[in-house]
């Protein structure tokens, strides 16, 4: 049985991923074949890469990054496997054997024969701004460079001299697969099948109204970049440390916030962004955000009842098991950042939904105090006033339920709990009181809405910026 | 009804006095008859059983005979409130489906009925106001539109409220085919506030949905029925064939004697001499929780 990892947005992923040379994620696949022998089309194939990573502009849907878009996951598959290996031979220009490990089964040997082996270090050469050294000088590696190669080698070259080492595709190719998958570039149209061949995997489900509406195979944009980030070698650094380079924390932060906020989750990513920054508050905030999404009814009831393909499972819990992790999440966030309102609002709505009143009051009563957003305060109130209910303390709860309702007048669910509060205390008018203000909301109304059905995507609120600002580097006015 | 504190016969007098010397006073009371009201089908075989009088039924509040009136079920004009679910889910053929059994409703009912109409999806809307003309509510069937995600639990409430709101005899017809996604109140809120109203709900949910037990528990509590639906195909019929028994049912009435004012109360409905299948309420909240 394949391993297969929740990410939804109202879509649903299944994602069985492997890895190449590099620390194992999840998931487990049987492979029949030990080796894999590359033919000259791929080489060919990873030569169009490298050029489009060079002359795609970060942000823009053009013409480098719609191509790429449109590779087919057998194509992506093969993209996987060769970068890792193009990523190895820059920093190891004797290599010539590679291996792929899938999961926690033994290396899949991958043979370039002798022409692929020359070309890809050429290539190794170019990505890496090291034409000039002695070994790309020597032998069949210092045959000439087309245009676009040659480009490649010179901004690399400019970027080690600038100190960031070898990095400069790194982070472009991170980009271009990050600009993908963002961009909606990426082919979604084919079935969901079983695999062929080696490398990550992504069967992705549409969720729609609590149920599941289809199934795919979802292109592996955002597992290519993951890997290849993981090859970054800070300045001063002899070995690949992601951890230790600030572009790839703020890289996890702002595409994880970007799932969230196009209700797209990747449970996979944010666990690898734990893995490479375990104690950072952000992430873990949007790992606790995340869990407690997969405790909603939609989700919930949606793979309940989702038919997945033969070999998947889903890892993904009950509501409450989903709370718990939930919980852990934010407590860990607040252990390292203690001013994280958001972080106090999410852990006491979480406690609340565990039937943990009292610890929850608590921590929302620290988010009231000290948030200023008025669609966080708004929450805020809102989930206070449910615990000052459940502990019986109904003046508290009503004074929360309209401050809720003060700050937004036109969202249905304070006028909700109001009235439920006041028909609960044997107040029949002031429960046709607080529905009249309900009823008083029309459904053309431009300005009708209530928070609460943003609330699980709030949290990525700048998601977009942050990405935006994780791109500025690289555009070509910047382009060393 | 549940709730002690609502009456259906509330009688305030005001006594006006007034001095030759033109001092004004204005004292003033009122009376208030609490009353409960039990909404009952009587059946034998499946057919309903009627021209049964007061002295026929028997009712037991918490395990005490209670002295019954009775109000014939011809007497009363219905309120009925529509709470339809409009979401994603519904759209296309299916939502096309519930509006023709909406209009079915409609155009079954008599001069002196009124009817409402709430929808919902993530929002709830009070689409059409409890009316005798029912233009209002035809235009909200016209209008409803299927999107977004599902706030069943939200929209009974609603739905239910507009049935308190008017001291007639209320009928709440629940429709939903998909699972709760975006609700604000717990399904043990309304169930409780269920319990404290006169308004008798119906249940009509596809089998597929997943939110069978709620309305299951719904119904059960209010004294209606809960239909699973295999199609919205016979979505029309089914309402009808709601509205046909609820036309059918009696509406006891009696002021609560010798039993606490407050909490639980479980109430027994027999019919005296002879066999029949008597489906009421199992009881009512009175007080605050």
């Amino acid at each position: 049985m394949r391993c297969a990892v929740l990410a939804a947005g109202l879509t649903v992923l299944f994602a069985q991923v492997g890895s190449a040379q590099y620390p194992v994620r999840s998931g487990q696949l049987l492979r029949p074949s030990r080796e894999i022998v590359v033919g000259a089309e791929r080489v060919v194939r990873l030569e169009r890469w490298l050029l489009a990573v060079e002359s795609h502009e970060p942000g823009a849907p053009d013409e480098p990054a719609t191509t790429i878009g449109s590779w087919s996951n057998a194509d992506l598959q093969a993209l996987w496997v060769d970068a890792g290996s193009l990523l190895v031979l820059m920093r190891d220009l004797k290599r010539a054997t590679f291996s792929v490990r899938v999961g926690a089964q033994r290396p899949v040997g991958v043979v370039y024969p002798w022409a692929q082996l020359r070309r890809l270090k050429v290539l190794a050469c170019a990505a890496a701004g090291i034409t000039d050294d002695p070994q790309c000088l020597s032998g069949r590696a210092a045959e000439p460079l087309d245009p676009g190669l040659a480009a490649l080698a010179r901004h690399s070259a400019a970027t080690r001299k600038a100190g960031d080492d070898d990095n400069y595709v790194i982070r472009r190719a991170a980009l271009l697969h990050t600009d993908i998958a963002t961009m909606r570039l990426a082919r979604t149209t084919e079935p969901a099948a079983s695999p062929s061949l080696v490398g990550p995997e992504r069967v992705r489900v549409a969720l729609s109204d609590g149920r599941d509406l289809d199934v795919v195979m979802a292109a592996i944009h955002w597992e290519i970049a993951a890997m290849i980030l993981d090859h970054v070698r800070p300045k001063g650094a002899s070995r690949p440390n992601p951890a230790g380079d600030d572009m790839v924390r703020r890289w996890y932060r702002a595409t994880s916030a970007w799932m969230q906020l196009n209700e797209d989750h990747d449970t996979l990513h944010l666990t690898r962004g734990r893995e490479i920054f375990p104690t950072d508050p952000e992430i873990l905030f949007l790992s606790g955000c995340q869990r407690e999404t997969y405790a909603s009814p939609g989700i919930q009831n949606a793979i309940r009842t989702a038919v997945v393909p033969i070999g998947y499972s889903i890892d993904l819990g009950s509501a409450h098991a989903e709370l718990r992790r939930a919980e852990t999440f934010f407590r860990g966030a607040i252990a390292r950042a203690p001013d994280h309102a958001e972080a106090h609002l999410r852990l006491g709505r979480v406690l609340g939904l565990l039937e943990r009143h009292a610890e929850a009051a608590g921590q929302l009563r620290i988010a009231a105090a000290s948030l200023t957003d008025p669609q966080l305060q708004y929450y805020a109130h809102l989930f206070l006033g449910v615990e000052e209910e459940a502990l019986r303390q109904y003046e508290a709860a009503r004074d929360e339920y309209t401050r809720a309702a003060e700050l937004y007048p036109r969202a249905q669910s304070p006028w909700l709990a109001l009235s439920q509060l006041a028909r609960r205390n044997g107040d029949r008018a002031g429960a046709l009181r607080a529905m009249d203000r309900l009823y008083a909301l029309t459904a053309d109304d431009p300005d009708r809405g209530d928070p609460l059905w943003m609330y699980h995507t709030t949290q990525a609120r700048g998601a977009d910026e942050r990405l935006d600002e994780l791109r500025r580097p690289f555009l070509a006015a910047t382009r060393p | 009804m549940s709730d002690p504190s609502r009456t259906i016969l509330a009688l305030s007098v005001g006594v006006l006095v007034m001095s030759a010397a033109g001092s004004a006073q204005t004292p003033s009371f009122s009376v208030r008859v609490e009353s409960v009201r039990v909404d009952v089908l009587v059946a034998d075989g499946g057919r309903a059983i009627l021209g049964l009088q007061p002295d026929d039924f028997e009712v037991l509040d918490n395990g005490v005979p209670q002295h019954v009136d009775l109000l014939s079920f011809d007497q009363i004009p219905l309120n009925v409130i529509l709470a339809l679910d409009v979401s994603n889910s519904v759209a296309g053929e299916r939502l096309q489906q519930l509006r023709d059994a909406g209009r079915g409703i409609l155009d079954a009912l008599g001069k002196d009925d009124q009817a409402a109409v709430v929808t919902f999806s993530h929002a709830v809307t009070l689409a059409a106001p409890l009316a005798k003309n029912l233009a209002a509510a035809r235009s909200a069937l016209t209008a409803a539109d299927g999107v977004g995600e599902t706030s069943l639990v939200d929209g009974v409430y609603a739905g239910m409220m507009i049935g308190e709101s008017d001291a007639g005899r209320a009928l709440l017809i629940v429709f939903s085919d998909g699972l709760d996604t975006t609700s604000w109140l717990t399904e043990t809120a309304v169930l409780e506030t269920a319990k404290r109203s006169d308004v008798v709900a119906y249940g009509a949910a596809i089998t597929t949905s997943g939110n069978a037990s709620f309305l299951r528990e719904l119904s059960s509590f209010t004294g209606g029925t809960h239909y699973k639906v295999e199609s919205t195909r016979d979505l029309r019929g089914t309402f009808l064939k709601i509205l046909d028994e609820f036309r059918h049912r009696y509406l006891l009435s009696y002021s609560p004697a010798g039993v606490s004012k407050d909490g639980w109360h479980r109430l027994d409905v027999r019919v005296k001499n002879r066999r029949a299948t008597v489906k009421a309420r199992p009881g009512y909240l009175a007080g605050p929780s």
